[in-house]
C-alpha cells in the first residue's frame, strides 16, 4: 500500500479526526452516547454510509452537473441512510438497538462528516481512495463515540455494554453524565488532550 | 460533454431520482414482512413481561420464534371492547394491537379532529387467568405505551411493562428499562370509580423500607417529570375507558384480603395458586 493511501486512511483516526479536529457530527456524538451499544451501532452506520456514498459519488463525480451537485449527493445520502435504516429493522438482533437509536439512524444524513468527505474529498478522487477516506473517517468519528460512550455509560448507569460494573459495588449512577451537556464537557476533554499531545493544532 | 447543460441538469436529476426511489422501493417492500414480524414478537414480548411470564430481556434473548409459540400456548381468549365495557368482537388469537393501532383508538377514546370511530379496546385473557390491557398516551418526546396485567380478581395489577419511541435514555426511558419502575406496580389496585383512577406522584410513594405501598401511587422518575406525567395520563384516560368493563366483569364476592371477610371462596384459592 502506498504512502498516500495510508495518510488517507490514518489521518482521520487521529490526526485529521472529524469530530475533535474538523468539528463535526457534534449533535449527533451528543445524543447517542448514552449506552456504548447504541454508540456502536451508530458508529457502524456511520462508516457504512460514508464509505459507500463516497465510492457512489466518486464513480459518477465526472457526470454530476455541477449546478446541483449537492441535491445529487443529498440524494445519494439519503438512500443510504433509509437502506441502513431498512436493514437494522429487518433482523431479530438489530432490531431493539434500531428502536433504541430511533431518530438518530434516520438524522445520519444530517452529519456533516458525511456531506463534508464527499465535497472535499470524494468528488475529486478516485473510487477506491474515497471509499477509505469515507471509511476512515467514519471509524475516526465512531472511535471517539465509543470513547465518550465509555464514560457516559460508566458513570451514568454503572455499567459497560449493559453489563453491571459499578453497581455491584454500590455505585449510584450520576444522572448528569447522562444528560447531552456531560457528552459535550467530554468531547471539550478530549480535544484538550488531543491538543497537548498534537502541538501543531495549538494556536499561537 | 457539458455537463451544465440545462436539458442534462434536468434529464440527469430525474434519472438519479427515479432510479433510487426504485430501489427504496423495492427494498422497503421485500423487507416489509420481517420488519411486521419483528414489530409483532416486541408486541406480544411486551405483554408477556407484563403478565409476568419473564422478562424483555429474556424473551429479547428467546428470539422471535420462542415468543411467538409462548404466546400461543399461554393466551386464552382475545377479544375487543367498547367504552361501556361490552364486548364487540371476538379477536383472532394471533392478532395483537400494534403502537400504530393503539395510536389510533387512542384517538378514539380522547375524541376531537382525529377520530375515526367509536373506540374499539383489546381485551387479552391469559389461560391462567391474567387479563392484559394496553395503554397509550404522550411521553416527553414521542409516544408512549404499554401493558398492565390484571390478575384475575380484575382488581388487582399484576404487572406492567412500558415502550416509547424516544424518551431521554436514562431519564425518562426508564419507564422502560427500569425493572424496579414497573415492578412498583405490582399489587396496586386502581381506583375505577374515579377519573383519576391512578397515580404517578412525586417522592412519598415508596414505602420506609424501599417497597412500594400498595397506595394507588407510584414514585415518578426523578429527572423525567413529563414522561412520568406523560404516563399518568396515559394510565389514566385508558384504565379510565376500560373501568365499565372491569366492574362488570370482576368477580362478585371478592374476600381475597378484604376486610370483615370470613373464610375463604374458591376463588381466592385459585388466585393463590396463580401467585406461587
Amino acid at each position: 500500500m502506498n504512502a498516500k493511501l495510508k495518510e488517507t486512511i490514518l489521518n482521520p483516526i487521529f490526526k485529521g479526526n472529524p469530530i475533535t479536529v474538523l468539528v463535526l457530527g457534534i449533535c449527533s456524538s451528543l445524543a447517542v452516547t448514552v449506552t456504548m451499544k447504541g454508540a456502536l451501532v451508530m458508529a457502524l452506520s456511520v462508516i457504512v454510509v460514508t464509505g459507500i456514498s463516497s465510492l457512489i459519488l466518486s464513480l459518477l463525480r465526472n457526470t454530476i452537473p455541477g449546478r446541483v451537485r449537492i441535491i445529487v449527493q443529498l440524494v445519494v445520502v439519503a438512500m443510504m441512510v433509509i437502506l441502513v435504516d431498512q436493514i437494522l429493522k429487518s433482523f431479530e438482533a438489530t432490531y431493539a438497538i434500531d428502536k433504541q437509536l430511533s431518530v438518530y439512524i434516520g438524522l445520519i444524513i444530517t452529519n456533516c462528516i458525511v456531506m463534508g468527505r464527499i465535497e472535499a474529498f470524494a468528488l475529486g478522487n478516485k473510487p477506491w481512495p474515497s471509499f477509505l477516506d469515507g471509511v476512515a473517517n467514519g471509524a475516526g468519528y465512531g472511535l471517539i463515540l465509543m470513547i465518550v460512550a465509555f464514560f457516559r455509560e460508566l458513570l451514568g448507569s454503572g455499567t459497560l455494554f449493559g453489563i453491571d460494573i459499578l453497581n455491584r459495588f454500590g455505585y449510584v449512577p450520576n444522572n448528569l453524565v447522562i444528560l447531552p451537556p456531560f457528552a459535550l464537557i467530554l468531547l471539550g476533554c478530549i480535544v484538550w488532550v488531543q491538543r497537548s499531545i498534537q502541538k501543531d493544532l495549538q494556536e499561537k | 460533454m457539458n455537463t451544465n447543460n440545462n436539458v442534462y441538469t434536468v434529464i440527469y436529476t430525474t434519472l438519479i431520482v427515479v432510479v433510487v426511489a426504485a430501489l427504496l422501493a423495492f427494498v422497503s417492500q421485500s423487507l416489509k414482512g420481517k420488519q411486521d414480524a419483528n414489530e409483532k414478537a416486541d408486541t406480544i414480548s411486551q405483554m408477556l413481561t407484563a403478565a409476568q411470564f419473564g422478562t424483555k430481556a429474556e424473551f429479547q434473548k428467546a428470539g422471535n420464534a420462542a415468543v411467538l409459540a409462548k404466546y400461543a400456548e399461554e393466551i386464552g381468549q382475545a377479544f375487543t371492547i367498547n367504552v361501556n365495557g361490552e364486548k364487540v368482537q371476538d379477536l383472532d388469537l394471533t392478532k395483537v394491537y400494534s403502537p400504530k393501532e393503539l395510536k389510533r383508538q387512542n384517538y378514539n377514546i380522547k375524541g376531537g379532529a382525529n377520530k375515526t370511530g367509536e373506540p374499539e379496546l383489546p381485551v387479552f385473557v391469559f389461560k391462567n387467568g391474567k387479563t392484559v390491557v394496553p395503554i397509550y398516551g404522550a411521553g416527553l418526546w414521542g409516544p408512549v405505551w404499554g401493558y398492565i396485567a390484571f390478575e384475575q380478581d380484575l382488581k388487582t395489577i399484576a404487572g406492567a411493562y412500558f415502550d416509547h419511541e424516544s424518551e431521554t435514555a436514562g431519564l425518562g426511558a426508564k419507564i422502560k428499562d427500569d425493572p424496579a419502575f414497573q415492578a412498583e406496580f405490582v399489587g396496586e389496585q386502581p381506583d375505577f370509580s374515579q377519573a383519576n383512577v391512578f397515580e404517578i406522584v412525586k417522592g412519598g410513594a415508596p414505602a420506609a423500607d424501599g417497597k412500594s405501598l400498595t397506595d394507588n401511587k407510584i414514585d415518578a422518575i426523578t429527572g423525567a417529570t413529563m414522561t412520568s406525567q406523560g404516563l399518568d395520563v396515559a394510565i389514566d384516560t385508558w384504565l379510565g375507558a376500560y373501568a365499565k368493563y372491569f366492574q362488570a366483569a370482576a368477580p362478585k364476592q371478592d374476600c381475597c384480603g378484604g376486610e370483615g371477610c370470613e373464610g375463604e371462596g374458591e376463588h381466592c384459592e385459585n388466585q393463590e395458586a396463580t401467585e406461587e
